[in-house]
């Protein structure tokens, strides 16, 4: 077999270049952090050895509890998602489906779109406190509009030859509603979700940095004030790879749920 | 108005508002008649107005004027006497062949074991058996087609109101299709309305052929196949090497030519 070019335009790759490539560019990421760690290059204060970190991840949650911190964040993130998919996914389709019902509410929501989250947070800690429903506040209008507007979307989407041959195989409304557009939307209102989970990952930390006293968030604060920057550090690599859990988990419910958009 | 038709279009015309005080006529004062078990073709060059007529008859447009009248009511509304199929693929993706089929006899009640054996009769008419169990992603084109239109026939339609409906498969497969059809018809007693633009299509599968001008729809002329000596032959190289078949051919395209000049 010739060997194919480097630079070969719009060939895919194959799995073995793929796995080189994906492993090498993190090889030198760490290679550089740990060059310039170990040279003395950057204050090691400021920024510690990678090696570092990982031991400080495995003591954070060996001997030092940050197991509960994180189902915490976990859970946080889990509820009030939960909620806001529990009213943006039937309202959205109500909206992408009857135009009377976006008219209400589109103009509405599509304002609220244009407010940022986190500037709720003062009147949120007014009228909730310091407990857990700030946070999930913030999570829940920090989302929701995003997902109304992508699953409306969607919705929309729909081919209308779809809604009319259920209409004139004798579909109901409510029928034509359930049975197809739901359905026919459903994969795609999956991916919306997948979208957004990783959002309400990103104000999550920002509730916890904010206001919270546990949660993984909460956890980096404290180390700031102790000058742990391996701890920082960890909190990070935590969320990120918490992020990528969450992730392939939705990739996964997406093959399992929606064999029928497998290619053969 | 005969004994024998199954659907009688009366005076029916149609203004389309563009908003702004626009409008247009697609359709204006045609009335004609199909007859009980009889393939009725509306041809005509584009913008002729005949899907605007075939979607009245469906349903799923209002008449501005005059009345669609099936099985002694007017239309008022999709239902389930008059299934469609449209060239866009309308298989619901999320559902097996099978069910796909059954869907309109689930949505109307009909009981399971009778849902069944309706389901697999018409699978086999049109060709399908082996795929009863495939995803309509797993199809091609036209098979895909024969799901549409076993669909609507396991409905118990009393009429099959077809808009362009090979219009999206290659030559080979068209020609294929439109003998399926006429088998389907013989087999099945069923009236059909069959909207086309191909010449070699009306000719193939009409019983009669309407004819309708362009800018506004107006009936031109109803033409009647009778090369064919009212028989339904099913092979199509047969039809057209009939005597007649290309006298028939050539006066359709003149009044197609007739029709596109001036027009565009």
């Amino acid at each position: 077999m010739a060997a194919q070019r480097f630079f070969e335009l719009r060939k895919p790759v194959g799995s073995r270049q793929r796995i080189v490539s994906a492993l090498g560019i993190w090889a030198v990421f760490f290679g550089i952090w740990v060059a310039a760690t170990s040279a003395g290059m950057v204050n090691a204060l400021l920024v510690p050895a990678p090696q570092d970190v990982f031991a400080t991840t495995w003591d954070l949650f060996a001997s030092r509890g940050f197991a509960s911190d994180v189902l915490i964040s976990i859970s946080r993130v889990i509820g009030a998602f939960a909620m806001a998919c529990a009213v943006a996914v039937p309202l959205g389709v109500m909206m992408g489906v009857f135009p009377s019902i976006e008219a209400i509410f589109a103009p509405f929501v599509s304002a609220w779109r244009y407010l940022p989250a986190p500037s709720f947070i003062p009147i949120l800690l007014m009228w909730f406190g310091t407990g857990e429903a700030p946070k999930l506040a913030l999570l829940f209008i920090g989302v929701i509009f995003f997902l109304i507007t992508l699953v409306m979307d969607h919705t929309k989407n729909v081919r209308q030859e779809l809604v009319e041959t259920a209409l004139t195989l004798g579909a109901s409304r409510p029928t034509v509603v359930l049975k197809v557009v739901f359905p026919a939307v459903l994969p795609d209102i999956t991916v919306a979700m997948r979208q957004m989970l990783a959002m309400a990952w990103t104000y999550l930390v920002i509730a916890e940095i904010v206001a919270s006293t546990t949660g993984i968030g909460a956890m980096m604060m404290r180390a700031r004030r102790f000058l742990k920057t391996d701890e920082i550090l960890s909190g990070i690599i935590v969320i990120g790879v918490l992020g990528l859990l969450f992730d392939m988990l939705f990739a996964m419910l997406h093959r399992w749920a929606f064999p029928y958009l497998r290619k053969n | 108005m005969s004994e024998q038709s199954a659907l009688q279009i009366r005076n029916l015309s149609k203004v389309f508002d563009l908003g702004r005080g626009r409008t247009v006529q697609a359709v204006q004062d045609i009335s004609f008649e199909v007859e009980q078990n009889s393939i009725c073709v509306l041809l005509g060059p584009s913008g002729c107005g005949k899907s605007t007529v075939l979607r009245m008859m469906a349903g799923l447009e209002t008449p501005t004027e005059g009345d669609i009248v099936i099985g002694g009511h007017s239309v008022d509304g999709p239902g389930r006497d008059r299934g469609m199929v449209f060239q866009a693929y309308t298989s619901f993706d999320w559902m097996s062949v099978r069910k796909n089929v059954e869907f309109g006899m689930k949505i109307n009640g009909v009981p399971a074991p009778e849902r069944a054996e309706r389901a697999q009769r018409f699978i086999d008419l049109v060709g399908l058996g082996k795929f009863a169990d495939a995803y309509p992603s797993q199809l091609s084109g036209g098979m895909r087609q024969r799901v549409a239109i076993a669909r609507t026939l396991a409905n118990g339609p009393e009429v099959l109101l077809m808009d362009e409906p090979f219009g999206a498969l290659d030559a080979e497969t068209r020609w294929l299709m439109q003998e399926l059809m006429v088998n389907v018809a013989e087999e099945t007693n069923t009236t059909m309305v069959i909207v086309t633009h191909d010449l070699e299509e009306a000719i193939f599968l009409a019983d009669k052929i309407v004819f309708l001008s362009s800018h506004p729809g107006r009936l031109k002329e109803e033409i009647v196949p009778g090369f064919k000596q009212g028989k339904r032959i099913s092979d199509k190289e047969k039809v057209v090497k009939l005597d007649g078949y290309s006298d028939l051919e050539a006066h359709l395209m003149h009044l197609m030519r007739e029709e596109g000049r001036g027009v565009e």
